[in-house]
């Protein structure tokens, strides 16, 4: 009996020097990445913790994509190809 | 019937009891700041750390050998709790079912609570950057949407009424797109969407993590081999890739395990050889929502 081979867990990593709330691409403008990923890996969200620091609590303004469901990446590298600034590395 | 049914239906669909929809409730449990508080940081109900756990690669987390089962059943309690200290924060007591147009037809036009307004899809915003409005919420939810201006149509009215609403529905269904009914938080009922699969929160856990979001409907299709001429053009209205052609008996099968019962692959049929009947009369397939 051999036994099924462990796939190993996808890392996927976003810079947020350069994506999200202090980087130079806000992903509201972007979002490339979102529209590659056939199984919808990316969400994007306003940035965790901040809510208070926000200058306008109905409309927040501090956004980044996080890669949620990790899982279900089958690691096509679209999101790779796409990202106009080469934030995302996919790594296993 | 399903549990929820049982203790929130009255006797008939939970969906059906025109009190979850009333203003009483809604006050009585003090809806608009809790539904102000959770809306207002909506996209980040994902991120949220369920014990201390981040639900980032939950994926990967719900297979851990003990630390996974305390996480379902901790995520599980949390969507499907009824306690009056709700966390608004999360997805507290928030979870939907699949319905057919008939029945999102019937709470549009004559359950919904006033106002009615049409916004922007939250999960498309955050999973595609895709702004389209198709979610329908009523009730106490409209007030406190409108005044998120990223859920907001600006070019167009945003308060509809219940005929426009009934058509709108009617178009989005035909589209594709499968209607379902939300409790938020249980038991006041305030939104219909028009979903899509992997957009759509509630079927990427259900599907993916057999995390209990999305209820599958009160009814299931059933294929009339006789009537079906092959056409293959179902297969491609199924969000959930519950139907399958096979070539060589030249006809479409139906996987019951997928089939959530929309019923949106009907409009594709030109032989009205789809139809739905109720989950109770197929046998397999009774209680299993």
């Amino acid at each position: 009996m051999s036994k099924a081979k462990k796939k190993k867990r996808t890392k996927i990593r976003i810079d947020y020097s350069i994506c999200g709330e202090k980087g130079k691409i806000d992903p509201r403008n972007c979002g490339l990445c979102m529209r590659a990923c056939d199984p919808a890996v990316f969400i994007m969200h306003e940035t965790l913790g901040t809510e208070k620091q926000q200058k306008d609590i109905y409309d927040p303004q501090d956004w980044r994509i996080t890669p949620i469901w990790g899982s279900l990446c089958s690691r096509c590298f679209k999101c790779v190809e796409v990202c106009p600034e080469n934030a995302i590395t996919i790594t296993w | 019937m399903c549990q929820w049914c049982m203790s929130h239906g009255a006797g008939k669909k939970w969906y059906m009891n025109a009190r979850n929809y009333s203003d009483e409730l809604a006050e009585e449990s003090n809806m608009k700041d809790y539904l102000t508080e959770q809306w207002m940081n909506f996209e980040q109900v994902y991120i949220r750390k369920i014990m201390g756990f981040s639900s980032k690669d939950l994926g990967y987390k719900l297979k851990m050998p003990i630390i996974g089962r305390v996480l379902r059943w901790r995520a599980e309690s949390m969507i499907h709790s009824q306690k009056k200290k709700r966390n608004p924060v999360r997805a507290d007591g928030h979870f939907g079912q699949v319905i057919p147009l008939e029945d999102a037809q019937i709470i549009m036009s004559e359950l919904a609570a006033e106002p009615i307004i049409c916004n922007y899809c939250m999960c498309r915003w955050m999973q595609r950057r895709k702004k389209e409005a198709v979610c329908i919420n009523f009730g106490v939810l409209s007030e406190v949407l409108e005044k998120l201006p990223r859920f907001i149509p600006k070019d167009r009215v945003v308060r509809i009424d219940r005929e426009t609403a009934v058509e709108k529905l009617e178009e989005f269904n035909k589209k594709g797109y499968i209607s379902s009914v939300w409790f938020q938080p249980i038991p006041y009922i305030n939104a219909v969407c028009s979903c899509e699969s992997p957009e759509c929160g509630a079927f990427t856990l259900r599907n993916n993590f057999d995390i209990n979001v999305m209820y599958k409907a009160e009814y299931i299709i059933q294929l009339d081999q006789d009537k079906c001429q092959g056409c293959k053009s179902c297969v491609a209205m199924c969000q959930l890739s519950a139907i399958r052609f096979i070539p060589s008996m030249d006809r479409v099968i139906i996987d019951y395990n997928k089939c959530y019962g929309c019923g949106v692959c009907r409009h594709a049929c030109k032989n009205d050889a789809l139809k739905l009947i109720p989950r109770e009369e197929y046998p397999g397939f009774d209680g299993t929502y």
